[in-house]
């Protein structure tokens, strides 16, 4: 029931942050956005025809019911339909974001979880070669940009250079062996790189936490290893941790998913707003960026109750 | 104190130990020996970082490594030596026959967790409670060291607490497996003036109703006159002076033990006089002088202090040891 109360009054909270993001992008990509008087409108128009598209398309009304009109747009979730394909935001939508998360979910999951264990393992042997041998590897993942990561693994996987096992480009989730097929070197490329920041983060948190007074005295009282890793330096390594991740969620689905879907050729939501912003389609923007804002509110309020669950002094009040 | 004595619970001889800093090798106990009898209290005395918790931590294999280790020595512990033993053996010793309590009472539990959980845990693992009987115990040791409302508290998180109160929450998990020495590392430092005192009494109490010796480590030689048998003072890593309390207090032999001694504001002076200090300031443990370390402040130093640093000798007919070459009458 707290917990309840607590994410309803949360997401009030976030009321204010979305309507903040649309009026921003309102201004930038409607009201000061591109105007289609002159693409709809023949040779030589007369000022009659151009006031009455400019009245069709809203145009000639004030700010304020203009942007009264987006917000219902927002709320009805009811976007238009592409002016490039003429295909509804929402089935568009309902099409692509599947795609993302699915794409974007394993890379993710495996570039937190062997994190924290690459990292636990070097800051257990810190100062010995496995730690120097890990914290060297994440060197390099942190080095190398993102789209070397992304061709590299290619030309492994899927050219007649490398092993030439798995297809370039493109996506299928038909079948889990298919989806297998598709969505691995995108996740190794992500993993590769997400490593190199994860482990050195997370290394660095863990250390700290061993040197905790908490810790000496567990040692005191005749804790053994294994439980002091869990108890003590883990669960309370968790805070940083869980915040860590909490903030790459918009960063990953933005820009890893706008990277990814671009250089695999994968039709996602990535893939879409990278077109969408080529061609200049509106409807599809206003869609993605009062989406994100959404996402932000969601991340941030699971963040808070994954504080509550790992730390006994935040209270959801 | 004679060294050749065997009926002692704890027999700490020569012990050494060092760190490894960038600049160099920092000895931060050299040679310290004493002797813990049962049920007996030792006052450890000395300004701050002149390796008073290092001692303590060493007596139960804890000195933080790496970056320090014991280098020499041995802490002979109930017939073993606690240097050469292995993890396995101190975890055993660890909580049940020496007990240790810090002097940071608001970082030293895990917040994470309540505090029955973590009293809970030390219990079923060195006396093999079951959960249900060592909460029981846990809610009795609570009780005893005067926490109000055990059986509500244990459910608390340490957060929950005041620092008066999770001192005490050590204090009972540190007895409550009827340890035979307890270390406690300045437990009322971090405390406000009046809590210190209760918290005080109340471990010297609970060490006579338990019959466990002491190590009471501290800056105050006030605390130490009120409570231990014996005190021992030490200066950058080294013991100074080594006496019973009745003769530290009633003739320091060591000049740093007398400026110590003077500093102590005594309730039963007439009027507040203003305190002597010490002149001067400890020296840096890695640019130790030749000779006596404490030279430099010292108001009897002669040239040989700067030659050769003394040795602790017993003092005739006394049962004090000092290492001074000009030690007070
Ligand atoms: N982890 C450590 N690394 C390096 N030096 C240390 C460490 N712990 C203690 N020391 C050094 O050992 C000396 C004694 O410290 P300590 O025993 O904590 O002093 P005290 O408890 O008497 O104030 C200090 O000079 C300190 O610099
Ligand atoms: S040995 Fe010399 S310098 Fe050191 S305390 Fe004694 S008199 Fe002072
Ligand atoms: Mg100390």
């Amino acid at each position: 029931m707290e917990v309840f109360q607590y994410v309803l009054r949360k997401l009030l909270a976030g009321i204010p942050l979305v309507l903040g993001v649309t009026l921003i992008s309102f201004v930038l990509i409607v009201y000061f956005g591109p105007d289609k008087t002159y693409e709809l409108l023949g040779k030589n128009p007369t000022a009659d025809e151009i006031a009455e598209i400019r009245s069709q398309l809203g145009y000639d009304q004030p700010f304020v019911t203009r942007y009264m009109d987006y917000l219902r747009e927002i709320v009805t979730l009811d976007f238009g339909s592409s002016e490039s394909t003429d295909e509804k935001v929402s089935s568009i939508l309902a099409r692509t974001v599947p795609t993302s998360i699915a794409l974007a979910i394993p890379g993710f999951v495996l570039g937190n979880l062997l994190g924290v264990v690459l990292a636990l393992v070097a800051a257990y042997y810190r100062g010995f070669w496995v730690d120097k041998f890990i914290m060297g590897f994440a060197a390099v993942g942190m080095s190398i940009s993102f789209l070397i990561a992304i061709i590299g693994f290619q030309i492994l996987f899927s050219s007649s250079d490398g092993l030439d096992l798995l297809p370039v480009r493109g996506w299928d989730m038909s079948t889990p062996l298919q989806y297998i097929r598709y969505v691995t070197v995108p996740t190794l490329a992500t993993v590769f790189v997400a490593l190199g920041y994860n482990t050195r983060f997370y290394r660095a948190v863990i250390v700290e936490e061993m040197t905790r007074d908490h810790v000496r005295t567990a040692r005191a009282f005749g804790v053994p290893p294994v439980q002091l890793f869990y108890r003590n330096i883990l669960k309370n390594s968790m805070i940083p941790i869980v915040t860590r991740i909490m903030f790459s969620i918009p960063v990953i689905v933005i820009s890893g998913s706008l990277l990814l879907e671009s250089y695999f050729g994968i039709p996602g939501v990535g893939k879409v707003t990278y077109d969408a912003i080529v061609t200049g389609d509106q409807p599809i923007l206003k869609a993605v960026v009062v989406l994100t804002a959404v996402l932000f509110v969601i991340a941030q309020l699971l963040a808070d109750i994954c504080y509550r669950v790992v730390d006994p002094r935040v209270s959801l009040k | 104190m004679a060294s050749t004595e065997n009926n002692a619970l704890l027999s700490v001889r020569d012990l050494v130990v060092e760190f490894e800093t960038d600049q160099g090798v920092l000895r931060a106990v050299d040679g310290v020996s004493f002797d813990i009898h049962p049920g007996e209290t030792l006052g450890l005395v000395g300004e701050s970082g002149c390796g008073k918790t290092v001692t303590g931590l060493s007596m139960l294999g804890l000195v933080p490594s790496p970056p320090g280790r014991i280098a020499s020595g041995s802490i002979m512990f109930d017939g073993s030596d606690l240097v050469s033993m292995d993890e396995t053996g101190l975890r055993e010793i660890r909580g049940s026959q020496i007990s240790m309590i810090f002097q940071e009472p608001m970082t030293a539990l895990n917040p994470v967790f309540r505090i029955g959980s973590q009293m809970r845990d030390v219990l079923q693992r060195h006396q093999k409670l079951t959960r249900r009987q060592a909460h029981s115990t846990a809610i009795e040791m609570l009780a005893k060291v005067g926490i109000p409302e055990p059986a509500g508290r244990v459910d608390d998180y340490p957060h929950q607490l005041s620092g008066g109160m999770r001192q005490r929450v050590m204090i009972a998990m540190a007895l409550s497996c009827g340890p035979k020495l307890l270390v406690a590392d300045e437990p009322t430092t971090a405390l406000d003036v009046t809590t210190q005192a209760q918290v005080l009494e109340q471990v010297v109490r609970l060490q006579k109703e338990f019959g466990m010796a002491m190590i009471l480590i501290t800056h105050d030689l006030g605390v130490v006159a009120e409570t231990c048998q014996q005190a021992v003072v030490m200066y950058c890593g080294r013991i100074v002076e080594r006496s019973s309390i009745e003769a530290l207090f009633a003739s320091p032999r060591h000049p740093y033990t007398a400026g110590l001694l003077a500093s102590i504001p005594r309730v039963t002076d007439e009027r507040q006089e203003v305190l002597p200090v010490i002149p001067g300031m400890v020296p840096d443990l890695l640019h130790l002088p030749q000779g006596c370390a404490f030279a430099e402040r010292c108001s009897r130093v002669r040239d040989r202090c700067r030659q050769k640093s003394p040795r602790l000798e017993l003092l005739q007919s006394t049962q004090t040891s000092v290492a001074c070459y000009e030690p007070n009458a």
